[in-house]
Formats: structure tokens, sequence, C-alpha cells
């Protein structure tokens, strides 16, 4: 990245700005007049809401009475160890999986009956890049504006600003079968963020990705919940969360368990960092040995 | 580790016949079918062997068993897979020899619906040759000719796989494809004709398959008991080493080809230059012109999808065959001028696949295609408006090519509104169907044709349905076509021409709305059932 870019006189432009209101990071603030702050819907709903969602998969229930209000412009972490139901969660509020009972939505919209107006507010960076494989990185973000009503003009020049940010540029060409895990990841966050959602799903955003990009991500994401966006995050990674992360919620067996800012769980937990409360909070404090074989030499 | 494989196999087979619905329906469905198509095959060959006289019955056998080798070598490259196979790159960094892989590859390959048809036309033959030779005689002809199909139908997916691998093997696939039509289509044609004129008895004693056609693997194996009712052990000695030598042979090719596959990178298709330089931005813009921009871009890019387009190939193939033989029944189409209306016909067997499973072939993307904020009516005449275009396209390259063999130009301006109405009603049918039963298709593994018939049975079973259903939906305007060219104009070509296009409007429009609906509604199911996990 070098010097920031100035707003330019076309307004379709992503500006890209730098603005240094961290210690450690910029931000990297995505400025487009249509939608610029991606503001919700109505001052008083919540950006993202569940009520009473529950799914079960023959007799074992993935997610259990799930109550969930994330306000405007929260980075919410959403946290659990593996199979705690954080990916059914987040399918079912973006629609891609029926509850079982309870509701889910977007602002004042509901998921399930008003899909596509939740639809047009979000964009969702899954775990498992389900991409189109044989359309190249330039096709990917192109076909992506289009079905999300941008013009031309508007797709073209977000689409080469974003491969540009995200250091895709020279790789556009390329079809995404044949991107590294890091590329891919990158692209299809720029094509969860191309038509400015105001509100962002990410699974393991950062999974894969080099130190560089990762970091530009980092400053990308914070500055697009400061210009008023909602981010809900899943990740594992401990440092990242309590880095990003304004709100954490804690999800064990399909239950919404804890919720907290990273500084009130680490107060409540007694722990030190956002890691260590979390394994105080889902596991308890576990002292078990690995199997003895493994601690002689490998033949 | 054969036994370790087949485990394998027999577990994923069986956690997925209890957690899968589709398995769950589709397993028995196609253990049933597939044992009904074998059953009425086994008996036509006990019954024509009792018919003919003992030297007769042994040609016989052999032309079957070169027969039965064939079509299972090469059926599930030409129509679809009949085997589920376990992908060999998933045991790529196994400290596994690569004899004993492919052994229990192949082993494994038999756990699976189709084992069904095996059991029974091989059962058959041994109880047919047993009588005429010897039961063990019979058995080990039919253990070796068992053996020949699965090794030998896994050589030639995998090569035809292989093949598909680079950019280049793309294009020649279609070669393979006509190739395999237009023999298909000679062989059945002549030995149509030749029985027809001469007789079963005569026309196989006439061509029996002796001298170098008994190296030929499958009438090596079957001349292992033909040879013993002849009262040539010492023959029958030698082809079974024949046999053999054509399993390791096969086997050991196969072993090579997946050396090389497990090694080699699969070629990327190259996005062709206006691609690259502007991207999809460059031409028609809106939600459902960039979908059918990009459908058609995996109609060329997907190699399955392109398998499927260039189909067409075969109905190619077919014509060529007709002119190469001449006779039968196939001549006889060649004099008529209005041949080229029945390219918008011919085209229902091209385009199916998709037309009905407009989001099977997405897979895991559905996921990535469903999120986004697009009416489901509009996905659907997205994804139409392509496989129109291609429809229209297969339909004047057969039109055209089906003009110049019967010389039927006359005929041909009424193509057009044949083929809208054609193209309208597989759309209208396919709509509901990708919608109410979408056919999931595996993830592509090494080789490309490995998959499980009963994974998609329901879907295949709704298919061949549907496929019915077209073909009674085109009776009306078929008829008054006929009655346009064939009875001097009973009807004006133009209120033909008229006829058929509203035909089909009506039936698509009446289906973009119910299907439409259906998909907002089963939204998630869909997402559900196409995925692969």
């Amino acid at each position: 990245m070098g010097a920031p870019q100035s707003p330019g006189s076309d307004h379709n432009r992503i500006v890209v700005q730098f603005r240094r209101d961290t210690a450690d990071e910029t931000s990297v603030h995505l400025a487009t007049p249509r939608g610029l702050h991606a503001e919700p819907d109505t001052p008083t709903s919540p950006a993202v809401w569940a009520k009473g969602l529950t799914r079960r998969f023959g007799r074992s229930v993935a997610v259990a009475d799930l109550d969930l209000a994330i306000a405007p412009g929260e980075f919410y972490g959403l946290l659990g160890q593996n199979g705690a139901g954080k990916t059914t969660t987040i399918k079912m509020i973006v629609g891609l999986l029926r509850p079982t009972a309870g509701t889910a939505g977007i602002g004042p919209f509901d998921t399930w009956k008003e899909p596509l107006e939740v639809k047009r507010r979000i964009g969702v960076l899954p775990e498992e890049f389900n991409l189109y494989e044989r359309l190249t990185g330039a096709e990917l973000l192109d076909f992506t504006a289009a079905m999300h009503g941008l013009t031309r003009t508007e797709a073209a020049e977000r689409r080469d600003e974003l491969l540009a940010l995200l250091d895709l540029e020279q790789d556009a060409a390329k079809l995404v079968a044949d991107y590294s895990r890091g590329m891919r990841k990158k692209v299809a966050l720029a094509a969860a963020i191309i038509h400015r959602p105001s509100v962002l799903f990410l699974d393991e955003p950062f999974e894969g990705v080099d130190a560089v990009s990762a970091r530009l991500i980092r400053r990308l994401l914070r500055g697009y919940t400061e210009q008023g966006a909602t981010i809900v995050f899943s990740s594992h990674e401990m440092h990242l969360v309590e880095k990003l992360c304004t709100r954490i919620g804690i999800m064990e067996h399909g239950r919404l368990t804890m919720e907290d800012t990273p500084d009130g769980l680490c107060r409540r937990m007694g722990a030190e960092t956002v890691e260590d409360a979390f394994i105080a909070a889902v596991a308890g404090v576990d002292e078990r040995d690995g199997p003895a074989w493994l601690g002689t030499s490998p033949g | 580790m054969v036994g370790h494989l087949a485990w394998l196999k027999s577990r994923l087979l069986w956690n997925g016949l209890r957690t899968d619905p589709q398995r769950r329906v589709g397993f028995p469905v196609a253990v049933v079918a597939l044992g009904a198509a074998a059953w009425y095959l086994a008996d036509r060959y006990r019954e024509a062997m009792s018919d003919l006289s003992p030297t007769a019955g042994r040609s016989f056998a052999l032309w079957g068993a070169l027969a039965l080798f064939s079509v299972w070598v090469t059926l599930p490259v030409v129509i679809f897979p009949l085997d589920e196979n376990l992908d060999p790159a998933q045991f790529a960094l196994a400290p596994i020899d690569r004899w004993k892989l492919v052994t229990g590859l192949a082993v494994a390959a038999l756990i699976a619906p189709s084992v069904v048809v095996l059991v029974l036309l091989l059962g058959t033959n041994v109880v047919v040759l047993g009588a005429a030779a010897t039961v063990p005689a019979a058995m080990a002809a039919s253990l070796l000719l068992g053996v020949q199909m699965v090794v030998g139908g896994q050589l030639f997916s995998t090569a035809v796989s292989a093949v598909l691998r680079s950019r280049r093997g793309r294009d020649l696939a279609v070669f393979i494809i006509m190739g395999i039509g237009l023999s298909g289509f000679a062989a059945q044609a002549l030995v149509a004709a030749t029985v027809g004129e001469l007789g079963l008895e005569q026309a196989v004693l006439a061509y029996s398959l002796d001298g170098a056609a008994v190296l030929l693997p499958p009438v090596a194996a079957q001349n292992v008991a033909v040879a013993i009712a002849g009262g040539e052990p010492v023959e029958a000695a030698v082809s079974g080493l024949v046999a053999l030598a054509w399993i390791v042979g096969m086997a050991w090719g196969w072993m090579r080809l997946l050396d090389w596959m497990l090694t080699t990178p699969t070629e990327s298709p190259r996005p062709n230059r206006a691609a690259r330089s502007r991207g999809m931005a460059g031409r028609a813009w809106g939600t459902r012109k960039v979908l059918a921009r990009k459908e058609l871009r995996f109609y060329l890019r997907d190699p399955r999808q392109r398998l499927v387009w260039t189909g067409a190939v075969i109905f190619v193939g077919l014509a060529a065959a007709s002119i190469l033989v001449g006779t039968g029944s196939l001549a006889v189409f060649r004099r008529q001028d209005w041949l080229p209306l029945v390219a918008p016909a011919l085209v229902l067997f091209v385009g199916l696949p998709i037309a009905l499973n407009q989001f099977g072939w997405e897979r895991n993307a559905a996921s990535y295609l469903f999120v986004l904020p697009v009416p489901p009516r509009s996905l659907l005449l997205g994804k139409n408006l392509a496989t129109f275009a291609a429809l229209m396209a297969e339909t004047t390259f057969l039109a055209v090519a089906l003009a110049a063999l019967s010389g039927g130009w006359s005929t041909l301006w009424l193509v057009p509104p044949l083929a809208v109405c054609s193209a309208a009603l597989q759309l209208a049918v396919g709509n509901v169907v990708s919608v109410v039963t979408p056919l999931r298709l595996p993830r592509e593994g090494t080789d490309v044709f490995a998959q499980a018939t009963e994974q998609g049975c329901l879907a295949i079973a709704s298919q061949v349905v549907s496929f019915f259903a077209i073909g009674m939906l085109m009776v009306p305007p078929a008829s008054v076509a006929v009655l346009t060219v064939a009875f001097g104009e009973v009807v004006s070509p133009w209120v033909a021409a008229a006829f058929a296009v509203a035909w089909g409007a009506v039936f698509y429009l009446a289906s973009i709305w119910l299907a439409g609906l259906l998909l907002r509604r089963r939204l998630p199911e869909v997402v559900q059932w196409v995925q692969v996990s």
C-alpha cells in the first residue's frame, strides 16, 4: 500500500483512506457516496438478530433456542469450540439453512419472510470457499457486482480497486481454481464487500492469509465498522478476536452462554487474555497430558 | 490392504444410506432398475443360446462377451457412471503398494448397485456355458471376464479423465465421444443388418470370432469355456493365459496412469483474451444476462458440462454410420426431406442433463449463489437464457448437418420455431424438476466419472419421467409440423410455426412462474441437496 488515495471526483470509486486511529494500525476506509455509511435501516432495530433460533439434525441439536442482538457498528466475535453451532447459526441468519424453530434477520427484515431485502444488505465470507472456481478473479467480482445490481462502471471500478488493494491485480485474469488458499480468501472477501453491505459475516477470514494481507484486511475491516457497518466474525484465532472485536459471544453446544466486551470477558473469567478467558469459559482448566507413546522418539 | 479399501467403500455406502435420503430412496431403485435390465439381457442371452446349434452357440457366446465388455467399459463415459469409485488421490500419501492399491480400488468398485448386473449376467454365463462345457471352466471364464470388465472399465474412465485434464484433451474428448458414438451405431447397424439378412444362427457362424480376434481380452476369457466345450483344452489354457495377461496389462496401465495423474496437476482452462482483459463487465450487463454469461463460460470450462454439450456429436456419428453402412433402418432416413426437423428432438438427448438439473452443476457454489440478492425467478431466467442459447446453437449445427445429409434444405426454415418450442418445453419441465429433485453431482476426483449410481438415482428417475413428459408435450407441435411437410401443406407452414412457438411459450411461462415460487420456498433444501460434503 502506498500513499493514501484522496477522494476523487468520480463518486462511484471506492476511496481508500488511511486514518491513524490506533497506536499500532491504521484503518482503511472504503468510501462511496452511494450508501457510504452502511446505515442501519432503523435506528432502533439491531443490525443482526435472532429469536429462539433452533436447528436440529435428527436427534442432535446444533443450535438451541438462541437469542441474539447485535447493534449497528459492532464488531461482534462469535466464538466457540468446533461443533458449537457457530456456522449453523450464521447459515440460518443468512438464509442458507432453514431453522427448525425461531427466526432471524437483518435490521427490520426477517430472513425467512423477506430474504431478498436481507441479502441486499449482507456480505458473506464463508469458512469453506464455495466460490466459482472456473471464473477468473475479475469475473467473480463482476459477477457478484452484477448480482447486487451495481452498474457496469461501478462494478469495473470497484473491482479494479479491490484487486489492487488486496494485491490481486496481477492474478485477476487467473481462474480462482488456480489461486492459493490465501488468494481465494482475499478474492472471497472482495466479493463479500464489493456491494458495501451493511452487515458482513466473516468465518475465519484470516486463515491462510499472509501477514501483510492480514494486516491490511484487519485495517479494512476496522475502518468498515467505524463507518457504521456491522461485522459478525467467527474465528479460532483469539489474538485477532481480542484486537478487533467490540463484543464477544461464546457458544457452547448450540447455546449462547456468555456475551461481553473483550475486557469484560477477561474480568469476568479472571484472565489476562481473551484466549485464556475463552478456554476457562468453555473447557475449564485442562491439564491432560498427551499419549505416552508420543513422548517417545519417532521410529 | 485390499480388504481395508473394500471395508472403506462399504462403510461409505452404508453411512451414505443411513444419512442421505436421496441414497435411501435411490439405492433400492437403482438395484431394482439395474437388476431388471440385467435380468432381461440374461434371459435373452439364455434364450438365444438354447435356440442355437452348439457350434453357433459357442460363437455367439464369444460375441456376447465382446459386446458386454465393450458396453460395460464405455457406457459410464458416454451416458452416466455406473460405478462409484474411491478417489485414488485420497491414498496418494498412504504407504500402499501400487498393485495393492489398484486391486483394492477394483474390489471396492464392485461394492455398488451395478454389481447386480455383473452377478446376473456372469451367473447366467456360468449356467449356459456350464451345460456346454464344464462348470469349473464356465466359472473360470466368467471370473476372468468379470475381472476384465472391472479393470477395463476403471482403465478406460481413468484414461478419459487423464485426457480431460489437459486443455487440448478437453477438445480431444469430443472426438473420443464421436468415435464411441460412431463405432457403436455403426456396429449396431451392421449387426442388425447381418442378423436380419442371415438369421442369428448363420450370422454367428459366418462371422465367428476366430484367429487374432481370440486375443481380444473378453474373447480370450470367454474362450476358456468355449474351447473346453469344443474339446480343445490346450486352446482353453492358452486363452486363459492371454486373458490373465490382459488383466495384468490393463491393471499395469491403470496403475501407471494413476501414478501420472496423482503427480500432475490438472490444466485449468485458459480464459479467452476478452475475459482476461475485461472480466465480465465488458458486454451485456444485468443480473440475468451476467448469470447467463457465467453459465455459458462454465459450459466451456467445466469438463463435465463440456462433455454434455459435445454429446451432440454422437448424432453426427449416427449420421456418419448410416453413410458408411448404407443399409438398414438408418439409411431410410437419409432420403427424407423432413430429416432436419428431427434436430430439435435430437437435442433433447443432449441438453437434458443440464436443463433438468440447473442447480446441481453449481455444487457447493450454490451456497454462494443463493446468498446473492437475486429473485429466484431471475436465477432461473438467467440460467435458462444460457441453456436456450446453447440448445439453439446445437440445433442449428444438427439441422444443417442433417439437411446436408438428406438434401432437405426446403424444410430447414421450420427448424427455428420447432427448436424454440422444443427448448421451451425442455426448460419448462426442467425448471420444475431442477427445483423439486436436484441431482447432486460429486466433487471431481482423480476420476471425473467416479460417482454413485444410487446417489442421484432419485433425480435420475425423475429425469427419465421428465424425458417422456417433454416428449408428450412435443406431440401436438410435431403433429402440426408433419401436417405441414408431409401432407401437402394441409396446414399453412406459418400456422405451424406460430403454433409451435405459442405452445412452447405457454408451458414455459407457466413453468417459470411455478418453479420461481417453488425455488423461493425450497431454496435451503436445494442447497442441501446439491452440496457435496
